[in-house]
């Protein structure tokens, strides 16, 4: 019993009440983030995003039958990914990854 | 930069006559100066304490002066000027790259033609030239030149790598000799 009017005393100091909560939150707002679910998103050799067409093909604005700018992404067999035309330009001169030196082979095409 | 922009802008807008070959070299110094707009700016945010950069023409960034001044090693004291040149075909091709001022350097030779592995276009290894490489990588690469990748086992002037296995001291005193020289 003695324990309880101790613990009766410590609620006195605080005069009885909850402690007042430390902020409130009145209004909030959600953001979203997404990104593409590929291993490097930028095309290393022209550094514009892989999804958008490289910087050649921006400057000669082609489309394809849809209207929309033809130049897909290529991956390789060592998971990078670069414009299809930024990589054939390249390997031209030599065949490997210039990422990772790895003798370049592709795994898939696309969008 | 500005200019630049606006000039690119210009040669969009701008009627084609059906020459394909004059278009198709627009479009290749095109993409050449875009990756120049991003790479200079880049360069020289991240410019070595040694390092200085002029450009003759500020409307032309294909074409700069890379001032290099050591501050240790043999050729602390000296000031070696490089001229780098961007071709048309850049990044698929590394830049060109003379050293304006006479040095006595194993992998420099006294005409000025510069051996660094990543100005080598055809490489089989990863050292060599490749697009992913940018201008700022260049300025590092001659700007180690002096430090970390001075390089006396494979030399261009085989003669001021000999004299350095032979004699140090020889060596040291025609470097400075190059510089003194190249001062008056």
């Amino acid at each position: 019993m003695s324990g309880e009017d101790y613990d009766g005393l410590d609620r006195g100091d605080n005069d009885g009440q909850k402690p007042d909560k430390m902020f409130t939150l009145k209004k909030w707002n959600a953001v979203a983030m997404w990104s593409w679910d590929v291993e490097c998103d930028t095309c290393a050799i022209c550094r514009v995003q892989v999804m958008d067409a490289c910087l050649r093909c921006q400057g000669e604005s082609k489309k394809d039958s849809y209207g929309k700018q033809d130049c897909v992404v290529v991956w390789g067999e060592c998971n990078h990914s670069f414009h299809f035309c930024c990589m054939s330009l390249w390997v031209k001169q030599n065949n490997r990854c210039p990422l990772c030196q790895q003798e370049w082979s592709i795994q898939r095409m696309g969008k | 930069m500005i200019t630049l922009n606006r000039k690119l802008k210009k040669e969009h807008t701008e009627p084609t006559n059906g020459l394909t070959t004059a278009e198709s070299i627009v479009r290749r110094i095109s993409v050449r100066d875009k990756l120049l707009i991003k790479e200079v700016q880049e360069m020289n945010e991240n410019l070595p304490a040694t390092c200085s950069v002029h450009f003759e023409d500020p409307n032309v960034l294909s074409e700069f002066i890379l001032t290099v001044a050591p501050d240790e090693g043999y050729w602390q004291g000296g000031k070696f000027k490089f001229t780098v040149i961007v071709t048309e075909d850049y990044n698929m091709a590394p830049p060109r790259v003379k050293c304006q001022t006479r040095l006595w350097h194993p992998n420099i030779n006294v005409d000025g033609d510069v051996c660094l592995s990543l100005l080598r276009q055809t490489s089989i290894d990863e050292h060599g030239w490749a697009p992913t490489r940018r201008l700022k990588d260049v300025v590092w690469g001659l700007n180690a030149l002096f430090t970390d990748l001075l390089n006396f086992e494979d030399p261009l002037n085989i003669e001021a790598a000999e004299m350095y296995n032979k004699n140090k001291t020889e060596f040291q005193t025609k470097v400075q000799d190059y510089i003194t020289k190249g001062k008056r």
